[in-house]
């Protein structure tokens, strides 16, 4: 019998621990043809689970360019995660997915790329930016429009700071006002106010935003100042999920399924919905 | 073709007697109730319709989906659920029949199929009595459905003048269950007692209904708090509920040993939606009751292509608020009339 609930056991094979309480898990399956035939796209989910505790979702944040392995970034906040986040290199976990639809990566081929994002929701945007950096030629422009609470609460701070280094990224970080440290050489400021001074250009642009809601609200705003249409910016949902398989009937926004229809969509996708978030 | 009452309990007992579960409507508690009959006496075929529906034969109010055992870091994984009892509904009624094609069409969405669904079902036939009367909450023949409808049977039974049964084998299953059942199905006929169909909830029209729903600035109408402002979430409405499908799924057991289970749950729980972060998109109850109402009317038929009600009246059979899911289908039907109106609209 087929069991579409039946998770697949994976091995911790590295951990990072990206800020006092987020970690990101390189996990391995531990059945050889699935670590061979497993694939998946930019933007898709899945269910991690920690055996006696239950499952939790989150995105893949490793690109599909890196093969052999998932890589995954969550915070510890109730008791899923907080049992995830016990675990140490060796341990096994659960994992079902690849789950739900993926950025349309074929239609940004040619164009300029920014990236926007807050705290721990720059996970499914690395994912892009790796795919992209995988295949630098076939994208313009690369801009990274990233910042977190304190320099505490940056995640992937040596892929940070190897973005930075790079002379085919511009990537621009901040601090909220207050966050920053000594030494700090980014900015000090809200996403969307220094995403507004670094102006990206509209044309033959696409912005992909991901973060918290009032982030997302203000980018938005931004990006339609700086002349963005709906079409042009695309970002992620997030809901409580618990089948990841439209069945379970909890991740709707009206009439969409997040788990089955989503979590990729563009703004005027958003605006069309149903006011459910 | 005939079956008499007592054909039905002798169909009954050849079925229990093969080891077939049975599901029938009991008394229990002075309550009728769909359970599994233990004997064949235990049918109580008297009453209009059973508390619960019989949904929990197809999809069990918690089902183990997984097990595992831990032991020195490393995991064991097993699969639950292979094996499905060959089931019977015995006196099902035509609402609750119609339900299950609801079912199934949310447990093989977008060609995911949920086994522990679709294998109990796939090996469970229905034999539906016909109703020849409502009570005060039956609201079938405004959803589409009538007390005689023969959608989701595999035999209708209907009720003769002498108290016995006119039966139609409609399916292969049903046929089947005919040709294995010698001499309690007899040849002949019989005048049909009169049907008296529940009257349509008044001008609740499915259709409009519809319209009025899809129209996403009507989810920010006055009429959902004024109507579902005395719910109190207390989710019963979504326990009887024959189309009702959410679920959670949880692990319990020992440390070391456990089990993953998929349990019933509500869109009527304050927990539901809630983040972890503690953000919840459904945070008033009259959001929740307006989920679940959207669900019934708007996401079954155009998601699901199926029916979201099936008129049963049992949320409001169970409701102790006394909320009634029609009373809303007929605001909302007024509303849709009104705002057709071109003239409310300038
Ligand atoms: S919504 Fe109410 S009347 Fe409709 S099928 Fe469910 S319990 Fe029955
Ligand atoms: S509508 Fe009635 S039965 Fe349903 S949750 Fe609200 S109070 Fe409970
Ligand atoms: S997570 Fe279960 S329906 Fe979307």
């Amino acid at each position: 019998m087929t069991n579409i609930y039946l998770p697949h056991l994976v091995t911790i094979e590295d951990i990072v621990e990206e800020t006092p309480d987020v970690r990101t898990y390189r996990l391995v399956f531990q059945d050889e043809k699935m670590r061979e035939s497993f694939s998946f796209r930019a933007g898709q989910f899945a269910l991690y689970s920690a055996f006696g505790a239950g499952e939790s979702t989150f995105c893949i944040a490793n690109p599909p360019t890196r093969k052999g392995y998932i890589e995954t970034t969550f915070r510890r906040v109730g008791r899923v995660t907080g049992t995830l986040a016990d675990l140490n290199i060796g341990d096994t976990m659960g994992f079902r997915g690849p789950y739900g639809n993926w950025f349309p990566m074929d239609s940004f081929h040619g164009k300029n790329l920014i990236f926007v994002a807050g705290g721990i929701a720059l996970p499914p945007l690395r994912t892009v930016i790796w795919e992209c950096l995988d295949q630098r030629e076939k994208f313009g422009d690369i801009t990274v429009v990233y910042g977190a609470r304190s320099v505490q609460d940056l995640v992937y701070k040596r892929e940070l700071e190897h973005w930075n280094e790079r002379p085919d990224v511009n990537l621009v970080q901040t601090v909220d006002p207050g966050g920053e440290e000594p030494g700090w050489k980014g900015k000090i400021g809200f996403v969307p106010t220094v995403l507004k001074e670094a102006a990206p250009s509209p044309d033959n642009a696409v912005a992909l935003v991901c973060g918290p809601p009032i982030m997302i609200k203000f980018s938005l705003q931004a990006l339609g100042e700086l002349g963005f249409s709906d079409e042009q910016v695309y970002t992620t949902l997030e809901n409580k999920m618990k089948c990841g398989l439209g069945k379970c009937g909890r991740c709707n926004v009206g009439d969409i399924y997040i788990c089955k229809e989503g979590p990729v969509y563009t703004t005027a996708e958003v605006k069309n919905m149903y006011p459910d978030l | 073709m005939l079956i008499s009452k007592e054909g039905l309990r002798k169909l009954a007992e050849k079925l229990l007697g093969e080891g077939v579960q049975v599901a029938a409507p009991t008394e229990r508690a002075n309550q009728p109730v769909y359970a599994a009959l233990r004997s064949a006496d235990e049918m109580a075929l008297e009453h209009q319709i059973a508390r619960n529906s019989f949904k929990e034969f197809l999809f069990p109010q918690t089902e183990v989906v997984a097990r595992f055992t831990i032991s020195k870091g490393s995991v064991h994984l097993a699969s639950a659920g292979a094996e499905f009892p060959e089931t019977v509904v015995l006196g099902a009624r035509p609402c609750d029949a119609a339900s299950v094609a609801s079912l199934r069409s949310v447990f093989t969405w977008k060609g995911e199929d949920d086994r522990f669904f679709t294998g109990r079902q796939d090996k469970a036939a229905v034999v539906t009595i016909a109703c020849t009367k409502g009570d005060g909450a039956c609201f079938c023949t405004s959803v589409g459905l009538a007390p005689d409808s023969p959608q989701g049977s595999d035999i209708l039974l209907r009720p003769t003048v002498s108290g016995g049964f006119r039966a139609e084998a409609l399916t292969e299953r049903g046929k089947a269950l005919v040709a294995g059942a010698d001499g309690i199905f007899t040849e002949g006929d019989e005048e049909l007692a009169p049907v008296a169909p529940p009257p349509a909830a008044e001008s609740a029209d499915v259709e409009r209904i519809l319209g009025w729903l899809s129209d996403t600035e009507n989810y920010k109408d006055a009429l959902w708090a004024a109507h579902a402002g005395k719910c109190v979430g207390c989710g019963v409405c979504t326990y009887v509920c024959p189309t009702c499908h959410c679920f959670d799924i949880v692990d319990e057991g020992r440390a070391f040993e456990g089990e993953r289970r998929k349990n019933w749950d509500a869109c009527q729980f304050d927990h539901f939606t809630a983040h972890a972060g503690g953000h919840n998109p459904r945070e008033k109850q009259s959001q929740r009751w307006r989920n679940r109402f959207m669900c019934k009317f708007h996401y079954y038929p155009t998601k699901f292509d199926s029916r979201g009600c099936v008129g049963c009246g049992r949320c409001i059979r169970v409701c102790y608020v006394g909320l009634d899911i029609t009373e809303m289908m007929q605001k909302v039907t007024t509303k849709a009339a009104i705002s057709a109106q071109p003239s409310a609209k300038s």
